[in-house]
């Protein structure tokens, strides 16, 4: 197929716990975009053309079809096989002959960047964000921080604040996604561990917006962009849960 | 006083942009935010801009869900009557 024509625009990032990020190179480039929209299906085609400018439109067809390639790879399937559908708040899930995949996956963009996480179980949750200054980001503070977060944030200023921000957002983005509900949860109930915003980028927590669930929580944040992701833990010390499987070797190129 | 349309029209051109550009909205309001292309970041802000103008609630998640910003607008004349 195509995508092996014209290179591959995804990488490995980063390996966190038994999840692997990849990293999707969404500069424009045609012949990418050419490969790439290759590899949609009708329906996923039929999106791209509904999207009004070519941003959006050239990154849906460089993430989707990473993540097609990606998975069709570590499910031994052809693309033809593979099907992506949306739960109620947005959340995709893909299904090969109409069976539930069996793994975890996530996908998110900004700008020139694009992250897909994979597990082989448990929710996930993936966010990347350009820091690019906000004109609403004074309301944004006042409506996705928590009190204490907001607090912190006041102490910093300059550049400080503007990454402090994008990696609250981030980290909260990544736990929301990964929970399912989408902005249906209110963010500024999701508190972030007060340690990761000292710099330490690995936690878990469990948060009462949550309730049962306990989370594993990575800032993947560089000079380039925000990020983080957010992983479901398992209740069999810290491998990723849902289906009680042993974690495989993660296996993403 | 401005239509309801008008004034969603205007704090579209105000308070969203896609890669830096003002997003540019037709008059009938006959565009979905979504097709866009509207970051979840776009839609937390939007959300409260229009809960501020109008006085009506709105979560993103609403906000997300119409199909154009002509429903918008008449979801937010109906939450005023």
């Amino acid at each position: 197929m195509g995508a092996s024509r014209a290179g591959d625009w995804w990488r490995p990032f980063s390996l966190v716990g038994v999840a692997t990020v990849v990293h999707v190179d969404l500069t424009p480039h045609a012949d990418h975009e050419a490969a790439a929209f290759g590899w949609l299906d009708e329906s996923e085609q039929t999106r791209w053309r509904r999207f009004h400018y070519p941003g959006p439109r050239r990154r849906y067809a460089l993430c989707r079809a990473a993540l097609r390639v990606l998975l069709c790879r570590r499910l031994g399937c052809e693309n033809r096989r593979l099907a992506f559908a949306s739960a109620p708040h947005g959340k995709p899930s893909a299904t090969v002959d109409g069976s539930p995949v069996p793994v975890s996956f996530n996908v998110s963009h900004s700008g020139c960047h694009g992250l897909i996480a994979f597990a082989p179980a448990g929710r996930l949750g993936v966010d990347v964000e350009e820091r690019v200054t906000h004109r609403n980001l004074d309301l944004l503070v006042e409506t996705v921080l928590g009190e204490h977060e907001q607090a912190q944030l006041a102490r910093t200023r300059g550049d400080a604040r503007t990454h402090l921000f994008f990696k609250l957002w981030t980290m909260k983005e990544a736990l929301i996604k990964a929970h399912g509900m989408g902005m249906a949860l209110d963010p500024s109930r999701v508190e972030i561990p007060p340690v990761m915003l000292r710099g330490t980028t690995q936690s878990t927590l469990e948060s009462p917006e949550m309730p049962g669930v306990r989370w594993r929580l990575d800032d993947l944040g560089n000079e380039q962009f925000a990020a983080a992701v957010a992983h479901e833990l398992g209740t069999d010390s810290g491998s990723s849960g849902g289906n009680g499987r042993a974690p495989e070797t993660p296996a993403i190129s | 006083m401005a239509s309801t349309a008008e004034r969603v029209r205007q704090l579209v051109a105000e308070n969203l942009e896609v890669d830096g550009e003002a997003v540019a909205v037709p008059a009938d309001l006959s565009v979905s935010l979504t097709d866009v292309g509207v970051s979840s970041m776009e839609f937390v802000a939007f959300a409260k801009v229009i809960v501020a103008e109008f006085d009506v609630p709105l979560t993103p998640d609403d906000c997300a869900g119409f199909s154009t910003l002509k429903d918008l607008a008449a979801h937010i004349d109906a939450q005023a009557a």
